[in-house]
């Protein structure tokens, strides 16, 4: 009956998912619906001298028409304030819902069309007259800000939304870094990427005039952090009038967090016209408007003693923002990137400096590991071009920068040098995995042997870290958050004993379903079919803070135990009235209540009965079993692990093979190892898919040229081999289930691992290095100069 | 995107001037165009149909000469919408006597937006270069059609 923790039971969820039963937004067909149809900048930056609609709303079928004029004074929040380095305020322009005055990326909403049908609205789209003028437009960070650039917002001067630095004094770093013995300095692009979710963006707007009341269906991995943003920064519209409902939601990435300004349309005009709307995306609006990810021109100098060890580390880099602040971007480059700058390492001296730029680009945004990942690549990169540059194993040179082991329990968390404390680790053990997995000393000889026949072999390293379970709430408002970062649950135990979790995290793809149960029928011992997880609607659940950063089941799950233990405390005192015993000589196990010693016992159900039909109950006790919680974390949680690359390089074409890829983490406690395997699984194919093959390109003048899957490449399963994987568990120490999270970790830890593997098997060419995606021409181009 | 190249017409500079400067030979050996219809001084009201990879779309729009100098350099403007995205263009043209060979030689840069700059760009640089080709072997057949 118990014991669901630790298998790999299959999720609940696929049934419906594989067999076309899921319900996604674009699935629902309300009443009287009516669809939404943009016209959209065809530049990058344009005046708009007029908007002539006349024939499109002449077109059959259309119901409305609406510009910037009409909704003009709205406009969608970002959510993380960060400031410059001299105090002041970030530049926050507004990001209207429909283009103002000026276009300034290519795909901004400019005009919204809505018709009886799909059709008519996008017929009429095609008659809508917009003269435009073209305007000088800017798409790299670095260009944005140097004199005589086109400026974005007119009244932003160099295109700077902040300026921000981390860590130790600069002159400090400096002067180690001057002194240092060997220097490795790398400049490089950590490309644009696409988050390219299988299901696009769809929302369904219904205001109900009988009630006054409005309902949103969205594509969202937070319901509640949507209907917080839309009604109390945009809309000025009361919550409790407002219901958010996200059912099934076909992947996220971090891109179906964010307050999107089609949501707030949809939502505005429904109450216009009084008749529901819809909108989903077409995949080309995907490429142009989903919030990308990355996007950083960097350069990263990280110093050594003779020895090997690190003594400083050193960045700066321009992040690309896009035209506009979308809800988490500024905290992208800053608190989620700077504060992982110490990585796995004993570095004594760190400064991270960042300017973070408008561009004429789509905004970018938070995408699986969200300022984590581009700092994973600068560090690791470092690590394994660095042991090249000094001759030194590069499983040597970590070893000897290593943190050494920490439990955070019998030894006190690792304080770093910027900002964050680990909670616990231990980064030799899965290093030590790993290299057992690979074989690593047959390896070195399989590549010597290769190299004397020609062929180009290479093994690449990453000994990542990461910061999960985002977070403290009192910890991100003083970084600049807008809103707190706790969860919510509320556990409801039905008379007969089945029972309904309703979580405020969302599942988008995590199998929240099935996981949260197992762990919540083993902590009451019931049977797993007894519990239900509810998600995605502001009604039905309290309040929720969402699903991103990989926190869950860290924070998300740790409400859910408060309520647990809440559940189990109250019905200890009922089980004592019942068995006319202490509670302290009470004991609880599969599913009943024992007087201790004896074979006097009541089950969970005929509590839970009891609780509802309370004839013979304890005095002064409510009756019911319902109870709700919040659960703030006391830090973030450290998932760390090594992810090895082996690749082979075909000396004519180019072409990069990865031929190994093993993954030994540790993300804490495990509830479903088989969930958890194939969060790694997908994190690492995105991973790859980042060395390799993905970016977004604009060019000179702002138009994407990467807009279709002919144009970006989104990895495929014959890109890999099966993917080696094992794990280590160090649990958490500060929170009930010791689980770290485990989303993101893959799309962390093995991009770099993967250029390593490129450059060891080219660099006795003389090749320094080689940007991302390390594509066949790029290779070839740099074997071939 | 640049748009650059050079092509060798047998004919005299005079009667290469002379075929392209006329709307009639232009419609009828410009790939695409279906109809050049003059809007008076050196514009024409211009109608095409390309195909692109996987975009296609008619285009309507300007095609302006300027800066002409006879028989020695003209400058092409190109304005053209389409459904799919937009196409402006200046390219200077010169043409270069080489005997009794006549060069054309032409350099300028295009400009793409919407469908067509997001699906098309990347193979577009190709296909400009092999509808210019197809332009001049044209020009080069006809005018040798004609002289015989």
């Amino acid at each position: 009956m118990s014991n669901y923790i630790g298998q790999s039971i299959k999720r609940r969820e696929d049934d419906r998912f594989i067999t076309g039963k899921g319900k996604y937004t674009d699935d629902i067909v309300l009443p009287k619906m009516t669809h939404l149809a943009f016209v959209r900048s065809p530049y990058a930056h344009a005046k708009i001298n007029s908007i002539d609609t006349k024939a499109a709303l002449a077109h059959p079928g259309v119901v409305a028409v609406y510009t910037g004029e009409d909704c003009g004074n709205f406009g969608v929040p970002c959510g993380w304030q960060v400031n410059f380095k001299n105090g002041d305020t970030m530049k926050e322009p507004t990001h209207p819902l429909l283009a103002v005055g000026k276009a300034k990326h290519v795909g901004e909403n400019v005009v919204a069309i809505i018709a009886e049908t799909l059709q008519d609205a996008r017929d009429a789209a095609e008659l809508v007259e917009v003269d435009y003028e073209e305007l000088p437009a800017v798409t790299n960070p670095n260009a944005a800000i140097q004199p005589g650039a086109p400026q974005v917002h007119d009244d932003i001067p160099n295109n700077v939304v902040f300026d921000f630095a981390l860590g130790n004094p600069k002159e400090e770093v400096d002067a180690a870094i001057d002194g240092a013995n060997h220097v490795t300095k790398l400049d490089f692009k950590n490309q644009r990427l696409a988050p390219n979710a299988i299901e696009p963006r769809s929302y369904i707007a219904d205001y109900d005039v009988t009630v006054d009341k409005y309902t949103l269906y969205t594509s969202t991995q937070n319901p509640h952090l949507i209907r917080l943003l839309m009604c109390a920064f945009v809309l000025g519209l009361p919550e409790h009038k407002v219901r958010v409902i996200s059912h099934d939601v076909g992947g996220g990435f971090g891109s179906k967090i964010y307050h999107y300004t089609e949501e707030a349309l949809v939502t505005w005009a429904s109450k216009q016209i009084g008749r529901p709307i819809k909108w989903t995306s077409d995949r080309s609006e995907a490429f142009l408007t989903d919030a990308h990810g990355r996007d950083y021109v960097t350069t990263a100098e990280m110093g050594f003693d003779n020895n090997g060890k690190i003594v400083a580390f050193r960045v700066h880099s321009d992040a690309n923002l896009g035209a506009y602040l979308s809800t988490f971007s500024t905290a992208c480059p800053t608190y989620l990137h700077a504060t992982l700058a110490q990585g796995c390492y004993t570095t004594p001296l760190i400064n991270i400096d960042v300017t973070a730029t408008f561009t004429n680009t789509n905004p970018v945004d938070a995408y699986r590991g969200a300022g984590r990942p581009e700092m994973t690549y600068m560090i690791e990169h470092l690590m394994d071009t660095a042991a090249l540059e000094m001759k030194i194993d590069p499983v040597e040179l970590r070893k000897i920068n290593f943190i050494p082991a920490f439990d955070g329990v019998n030894q006190p968390g690792y304080q770093t040098q910027v900002a964050l404390q680990y909670d616990s680790g231990d980064y030799h053990a899965t290093l030590d995995r790993a290299l057992e997995m690979v074989g690593y000393d047959q390896f070195r000889k399989d590549q010597e042997e290769a190299r004397k026949n020609g062929k180009l072999l290479g093994i690449g390293f990453s000994t990542y870290i990461e910061a999960c379970g985002i977070a403290p709430s009192a910890v991100v408002g003083s970084l600049g958050a807008r809103a707190g970062l706790y969860e919510s649950a509320h556990v409801r135990v039905q008379p007969t004993g089945s029972v309904s979790v309703f979580t405020g995290s969302h599942s988008h793809g995590q199998g929240h379903e099935t996981s949260y149960a197992q762990f919540v029928a083993d902590t009451l011992g019931i049977p797993m079919e007894n519990v239900d997880i509810i998600h995605g609607d502001t009604n039905e659940v309290a309040f929720g803070m969402g699903t991103y950063g990989s926190r869950s089941l860290a924070v998300g799950g740790s409400a859910i135990m408060k309520s647990l233990d809440k559940i189990l405390e109250k019905g200890a005192k009922i089980a004592a009235h019942k068995l006319e015993a202490a509670v302290e000589d009470l004991e609880y196990a599969e599913g009943k209540w024992t007087v201790k010693g004896t074979d006097k016992s009541i089950a969970f159900g005929d509590v839970s009965l009891t609780a509802y039909v309370p004839h013979d109950y304890p005095e002064g006790l409510e009756p019911g079993l319902d109870f709700s919680s919040f659960y703030d974390p006391a830090n973030f949680t450290y998932p760390f692990g090594t992810h090895i690359a082996i690749v082979e390089i075909d000396k004519d074409t180019g072409k990069v093979t990865l031929k190994r890829f093993i993954a030994c983490d540790d993300v804490g406690n495990v509830i479903n190892p088989m969930i958890v395997e194939g969060q790694i699984h997908g994190g690492v194919a995105q991973g790859v898919g980042q060395a390799l093959l993905e970016g977004v390109d604009y060019d000179e003048n702002g138009q994407m040229i990467t807009g279709s899957f002919m144009d970006y490449a989104m990895p495929r399963a014959d890109d890999f081999p099966f993917f080696e994987t094992d794990r280590k568990v160090t649990p958490c120490p500060h929170n009930p289930l010791g689980v770290k999270g485990a989303g993101e970790a893959g799309a962390i830890g093995s991009t770099p691992a993967v250029a390593n593997a490129v450059m060891d098997a080219i660099s006795h060419l003389g090749i320094k290095d080689i940007q991302m995606p390390i594509t066949s021409e790029r290779v070839w181009k740099a074997m071939n100069s | 995107m640049i748009i650059k190249g050079k092509y060798p017409i047998v004919a005299s500079t005079e009667d290469v001037w002379d075929h392209l400067m006329n709307p009639e030979v232009l419609s009828r050996i410009t790939p695409g165009i279906s109809e050049l219809q003059p809007l008076g001084g050196d514009k024409y009201l211009a109608i095409s149909k390309i195909k692109i990879g996987p975009v296609s779309g008619s285009f309507e729009g300007e095609l302006e000469l300027k800066d002409m100098k006879i028989n020695t350099h003209a400058t092409i403007v190109i304005n053209q919408k389409s459904k799919i995205g937009n196409v402006s263009a200046e390219i200077k043209m010169q043409l270069n006597t080489i005997d009794d060979i006549t060069e054309i030689e032409y350099n300028g840069e295009a400009k793409l937006t919407g469908k067509l700059a997001m699906m098309g760009q990347r193979i577009i640089g190709g296909v400009v270069s092999t509808l210019s080709k197809q332009f001049f072997k044209t020009l080069n057949d006809e005018m040798n059609i004609t002289k015989s």
